[in-house]
């Protein structure tokens, strides 16, 4: 058969020229991933001056039971802001983490991000120039966020070389739930009040069947894929994991007796099995089977339902004084949005009394400011006002640290691992102080 | 007079599966080849030409070592394993037997359901706490074993999901290799005294060559590319016992956003498939005798 080349070849061009118009929806044209709706490019940049309304995207991983009250903080601010409407599209985390960088790199992506619930994760962004510095949009008075009623934590983990790089989308921090049943049928009155009396707890906590099996564990420490617990353990007895200079603390004998002290009651005493995730330990405080886990406000939105008699309380005091854990999701502005006005505003009314009463409300989280204290509603609250409690307190997890994921996945989490499964603190943090320390170039 | 440009019609009809293998493979690939040359980052406009550096950083990198070895130890262990009991179970669903179509669809079910649900399945089945195996042990007295976070025990029960999972497929492969072997070679093998064994070795085997050969070549390949279950099921972990080279490739390039020593990593998995396929392709025809 021969075919003509003059229908041939214009055939095989259009099929080709199909071909790449089919393909073009996987990416939208300004390189703003699958789903994401972008910042209109032809809009022009005075819109806001201009009275013209002007539209923010916003990428967000808030997929958890407190989605909704995320959702209803949009909606308010879109009805009071007429010629600012956000976007909010919400994305599992790992979605975010892979399609953001991208989006970014391309020139797209949403004007306003939370690029993962981890804090350090703004560094490679910050590092990079893909996120804009907002100590502008800090300050005090009307259209800034009130630089001085934001926990001091969070700040701290949002400084990247003396410039802040995010505002807190929320802020959390961790307390001791404990299973009131479990506790009273131990006879033990109350929740412990120092580290001590923790470490006595976990294991009274603790039971095992005829064979050996664990039936109760008494503190459930989960090790990777977590909200960081082993830290709270090593901060409350004067160890840390990056000290003020900035270099490790993995190899201080603080530190190192701290994790030997706890690694020891999970090996001998079974108070936590080995390796578990926050989700699996989370799973065992749901069961019944744990009697005390350290946990975000979030927990309350699982266990209230689970039907478990509990209550939170204040990390036990160790040698170091009263220390948690404090996590903020961190909320960025893209380098390529065309409204950072707008943004700012958004960002100045997100964090605002009005808002984060609200949020609060809705989530059970403490705001994120901390001169709410008097704020009679959340003070009714029956979970709100103990986790903002203990936000003077709070520390946020390898804060400032640029290599957070190598020092999280490489080192600490491989070290704690290590010593629960037997090997001795003092050889394994020696070594892994000198890998940190190699990292943070110390 | 112009002289007629000929067209092969069978170049027409290429076109299209062409085009979509040079979009959509062929170019991949030469862009990641590229990338694996560069301080690749997807975050940062400064992506410098480093020539085989990222290839030299992967040399004294233990975690790609280890990864290399997780994923060989896995391939030997779940490819044998999953075609030998692929075989074992076509040549007993080629009989006559009764419920036969429910026995096969029973087999190929896990092909058709999605992995990474099977694999949160899996990882509350195996879970020591809350999972259905761990009751079981208590029930019978036995000490309850965590699978998934002993350092020795993950991989193996990494390679039992993967197994379980993919069995039905080199099942249903095989049986189509089988029925393709002519019954009148075992009724003549009969007649001469040829026992099951004699049978099996010298007529199902030879028989079933070509479908062994497209089978392992399937399953070493699907075998060095496992992610979705570890993913799922361990993240590599404990102690990156199941870091396998896809892990920590996804590691390197989502996490750490190292597009170039990712691409690297891809390369280098390229090329071990390539080789152990040409290895195998060369090792069977070899042997091919007819």
């Amino acid at each position: 058969m021969k075919i003509n080349p003059r229908i041939a070849i214009p055939l095989g061009m259009a099929f080709l020229v199909a071909a790449c118009q089919a393909s073009a929806p996987a990416a939208t044209s300004d390189g703003a991933a699958p789903g994401e709706s972008s910042a209109p490019e032809s809009e022009p940049a005075s819109t806001e001056d201009s009275g013209e309304q002007v539209t923010l995207t916003f990428l967000a991983g808030f997929t958890g039971g407190d989605r909704a009250a995320y959702e209803g903080l949009i909606e308010e601010f879109n009805a009071s802001h007429p010629n600012i409407q956000v976007e909010m599209e919400i994305q599992p985390w790992d979605v975010i983490g892979q399609e953001l960088p991208a989006a970014m790199a391309t020139g797209g992506g949403p004007d306003i991000a939370t690029p993962s619930f981890a804090e350090g994760s703004i560094f490679a962004y910050a590092e990079s120039g893909s996120i804009l510095p907002l100590d502008d949009a800090y300050g005090s008075g009307e259209g800034l966020v009130e630089r001085g009623a934001i926990p001091e934590a969070a700040l701290n983990a949002f400084t990247y070389q003396d410039q802040l790089y995010a505002v807190p989308a929320n802020f959390a921090t961790l307390l001791l739930y404990h299973n009131l049943d479990l506790l009273e049928e131990a006879g033990l009155d109350g929740p412990p009040e120092s580290m001590d009396e923790l470490r006595d707890y976990a294991v009274q906590l603790t039971e095992s069947d005829d064979a050996g099996n664990v039936t109760q564990h008494g503190l459930v420490l989960a090790d990777h894929a977590t909200i960081p617990m082993w830290p709270i353990l090593i901060w409350a007895e004067g160890g840390s994991i990056v000290n003020e200079d900035g270099c490790s603390g993995l190899g201080s004998p603080e530190t190192i007796e701290a994790v030997q002290t706890w690694a020891d009651l999970v090996i001998n005493e079974n108070i936590s099995p080995v390796g578990l995730t926050g989700g699996e330990a989370d799973n065992l405080f749901a069961a019944g089977q744990a009697a005390m886990e350290m946990n975000g406000p979030w927990a309350t939105g699982v266990y209230t339902p689970a039907g478990i008699n509990y209550d939170v309380a204040p990390i036990p005091e160790g040698v170091a004084g009263p220390v948690t854990l404090a996590t903020t999701v961190p909320m960025v502005l893209n380098a390529n949005t065309e409204h950072p006005d707008a943004a700012y505003e958004f960002f100045a009314w997100w964090t605002s009394q009005e808002a984060q009463g609200a949020l609060s409300l809705g989530s059970g989280f403490p705001p994120a400011r901390t001169d709410m204290a008097d704020n009679a509603e959340l003070a009714e609250h029956d979970w709100v006002p103990k986790f903002a409690a203990a936000a003077a307190d709070a520390r946020v997890y390898l804060a400032g640290v640029e290599q957070f994921t190598e020092a999280d996945t490489e080192i600490f989490v491989p070290a704690i691992q290590r010593i629960t499964r037997g090997e001795s603190a003092e050889d394994v943090l020696t070594q892994a102080s000198e890998e940190l320390d190699a990292l943070l170039g110390c | 007079m112009t002289r007629a440009f000929k067209v092969h019609p069978a170049y027409l009809f290429l076109l299209p599966s062409a085009t979509a293998l040079l979009v959509f493979t062929v170019w991949p690939i030469a862009q990641a080849l590229w990338i694996s040359l560069h301080d690749w980052s997807f975050l940062s406009d400064a992506r410098p030409f480093i020539g085989l550096g990222n290839y030299v950083e992967l040399l004294g990198d233990d975690r790609f070592w280890n990864a290399m070895r997780v994923t060989a130890l896995y391939t030997m262990g779940a490819v044998p394993l999953q075609i030998g009991l692929a075989l074992a179970v076509a040549l007993a669903l080629n009989e006559r037997l009764h419920g036969l179509a429910l026995f096969r669809a029973a087999f190929f079910f896990p092909v058709i359901s999605s992995l990474a649900i099977m694999a949160i399945v899996w990882s509350f089945l195996l879970d020591p706490n809350v999972g259905v195996i761990a009751g079981w042990m208590t029930d019978l007295g036995m000490r309850r074993i965590d699978f998934l976070g002993d350092v020795t025990l993950a991989l193996p029960a990494i390679i039992v999901v993967g197994i379980w999972k993919n069995l039905g497929f080199s099942m249903v492969i095989l049986l189509a290799g089988l029925q393709g072997v002519p019954r009148e070679h075992y009724e003549a093998a009969s007649i001469d005294g040829a026992g099951r064994w004699q049978r099996f070795r010298h007529i199902t085997i030879p028989g079933l060559r070509h479908t062994l050969l497209f089978v392992v070549v399937i399953s070493v390949i699907a075998s060095l590319q496992v992610f979705d279950q570890i993913f799922v099921m361990t993240r590599g972990g404990p102690l990156f016992a199941t870091d396998t080279l896809v892990t920590y490739l996804y590691y390197q390039g989502f996490s750490l956003f190292r597009m170039g020593y990712a691409s690297a990593i891809a390369t280098i998995l390229f090329l071990l498939i390539l080789a152990v396929s040409a290895g195998q392709l060369r090792l069977f025809r070899y042997r091919d005798v007819d």
